[in-house]
């Protein structure tokens, strides 16, 4: 049985359609006008014990909507929820245990007490035993380096140290679902290396993990499976590695000649090949199907029919594809 | 309702009250750490309830009795009424920032956790000012009780009388705060309107205002059960009988709070979508 499944799962939300001010709230209690859209439109998925599975999709295409519908803060308009069998809206306390959130754009820490009296809460909170709360706390140490502001309040902490706080508040009940949105937000390379290898071990061990970033680097690291979300329904759904050998059909080599490039002509020589204008006036860009030529023979009669003085290959990243599939211009 | 049902069993009430006092706790001991903020706040709670205090003593220097009450009858009424308040800082001053958390989308976390978001809110801060006005409103209290000859017989009554008080202070509160649920803003506009209906109305003997103000406060926004019922019925206003509406008014008021917010998450959308 899938520890996580979703029917159909559709959220519309009403907008109250009102001026703006105290005025326009007391008009709007008299005269109710409201718009509909629909955030999340017919979406299912279904995730496997231990799977982690990355959550993508342009800015307003519902991926934050998913993540609050399958954590139960939101009630769907139709479709279904199951999380380890049960609703998380209806049960939400029995959900509650089995389940981890971060929203990286929000904190939960306690704003005026220090790092360490929150945690205590949340353990409280939990039923976290001591025995159980000093190993956990031990291993977040060790990995996010958390002690240096154990004593500190939340409210002076750096964006960084308050992500790893974070993570350590939705991780304290050893929790068998753990939903991430975006918890790579603003931190700078360091912290963003030490918080995937954190998500990586985590996930390895066993941790059911669903990850919505825009960080792309977030999700090939982390991440097996990829679901691509646009307009509130699911683009892609399937292995990052299928995504690439799907959609990933041309290669790319950068030529650098000794004297300025004629693009006209290089296309007239090589027409098998496509040709385009690089950054430097001497750099030419040359695509072709990886398919229908390998890269030996594409560097091959290359290199002896024009002798560049250098070059470079490059491979279209899954950020590209991506960005395609945005744009509408991939379908499965 | 099954649903409301599931909620309960699911969190035993010894649970939902450790946890409150535990992030109670917590934010009285960050409070200790900071005593500046301590002393400011809680000299303005004071200060608040001198003037109170002082407007009573210059009142009853010119007139012997307002509508055939005393002085200290009235210092009991006004007394009552900041404990009252101050309770609410005191124990659910997180309730005040219902509207903002609503709007901002930090109910959220709080629905992701296994207690009540209600608890949740309500012990998320702790108004400072709480320890001027309880203190004070207590002295008032006390001062008014001796110089009205109430003896210690009537302790009990005047002790059901400040836990009451309390508790429909901070439910009634709670429940005009969830209105933000639907009218969304960071302002609780009808709590503010209950706490200045009480300002304006519960420091005076009821009978000096006209009967619509008498059925709204005891029956509509039931204010008049915090404080003017049962001093009244300490001083032999009102008789005996009327005290029972005091803790049934409590009850009353908890389970309209526990019911208009449990409504009322019902209804959440978040914000970010």
């Amino acid at each position: 049985m899938p520890i996580l499944e979703a029917r159909s799962l559709t959220k519309n939300f009403r907008r109250p359609d009102k001026a703006s001010g105290f005025k326009g709230a007391v008009t709007h209690l008299m005269q109710r006008k409201y718009k509909n859209y629909t955030a999340v439109n017919g979406i299912d998925l279904s995730i496997e014990a231990g799977e982690s599975v990355a959550y993508v999709g342009p800015n307003g295409a519902g991926k934050s909507t998913t993540v609050k519908l399958l954590t139960g803060i939101l009630k769907p308009s139709e479709g279904t929820v199951r999380v380890m069998g049960r609703d998380p809206h209806a049960e939400r306390i029995a959900n509650a245990h089995d389940i981890g959130v971060l929203f990286g754009q929000r904190t939960q820490l306690w704003w005026d007490l220090p790092v360490e009296e929150s945690l205590k809460l949340l353990k409280h909170m939990y039923g976290v035993s001591d025995a159980d709360y000093r190993a956990r706390i031990a291993r977040f140490d060790a990995l996010l380096d958390l002690g240096e502001f154990m004593p500190a309040l939340a409210r002076t902490l750096s964006l960084g140290q308050r992500m790893r706080a974070d993570l350590a508040c939705a991780l304290i009940h050893d929790p068998k679902m753990v939903y991430l949105d975006e918890p790579t937000i603003g931190l700078d390379i360091s912290v963003k290396d030490r918080l995937r290898a954190f998500l990586r071990e985590m996930a390895d061990d066993g941790t059911t993990l669903l990850l919505t970033s825009h960080d792309l680097a977030d999700i090939e690291e982390v991440c097996e499976r990829i679901v691509v979300i646009d307009k509130g329904a699911i683009a892609y759904d399937g292995p990052i590695r299928q995504l690439k050998a799907h959609y990933i059909t041309t290669k790319t080599v950068h030529l650098f000649l000794e004297g300025p490039a004629d693009v006209p002509v290089l296309a007239e020589k090589f027409p098998d090949y496509d040709w385009a204008a690089g950054e430097a006036p001497s750099e030419v860009v040359v695509t072709y199907e990886s398919n229908r030529f390998t890269t030996a023979e594409v560097l091959g009669s290359l290199t002896s029919r024009l002798a560049p003085r250098d070059l470079s290959l490059s491979e279209p990243s899954i950020e590209d594809v991506i960005r395609r599939l945005y744009a509408g211009e991939l379908t499965e | 309702m099954a649903e409301a049902f599931a909620l309960k069993r699911s969190v035993p009430v010894r649970h939902v009250f450790a946890i409150y006092w535990r992030s109670l706790a917590a934010q009285i001991r960050s409070v200790f750490e900071y005593p500046a903020d301590l002393w400011v706040m809680a000299s303005a709670g004071a200060t608040w309830n001198l003037l109170q205090f002082a407007f009573l003593a210059v009142l009853f220097a010119t007139v012997p009795d307002v509508a055939g009450w005393s002085f200290h009858e009235m210092l009991l009424l006004s007394g009552l009424l900041s404990v009252a308040g101050g309770a609410n800082a005191l124990f659910a001053d997180g309730v005040w920032s219902t509207g903002s958390y609503v709007v901002r989308g930090e109910i959220d976390y709080r629905i992701t956790r296994p207690a009540p978001v209600v608890v949740q809110v309500a012990s998320s801060h702790l108004g400072l000012q709480s320890f001027g006005e309880i203190l004070l409103g207590l002295a008032m209290f006390g001062y008014g009780w001796i110089g009205a000859g109430l003896g210690l017989a009537w302790l009990p009554v005047g002790a059901l009388a400040l836990v009451c008080a309390s508790v429909i202070q901070c439910a009634l509160v709670t429940a005009l705060c969830a209105v933000n649920f639907w009218v969304k803003g960071p302002m609780s506009i009808f709590a503010f309107l209950m706490i200045d209906l009480q300002g304006q109305s519960m420091r005076l003997p009821l009978g000096i205002f006209p009967a619509a103000v008498r059925i709204v406060t005891l029956f509509v926004v039931p204010v008049a059960f915090v404080n003017f019922v049962p001093v009244a019925v300490l001083t032999g206003h009102l008789s005996a009988w009327w005290l029972i509406g005091t803790p049934l008014t409590a009850a009353a008021s908890l389970a309209l709070a526990a019911g208009v917010y449990r409504l009322g998450l019902r209804s959440y959308d978040s914000s970010g979508h």
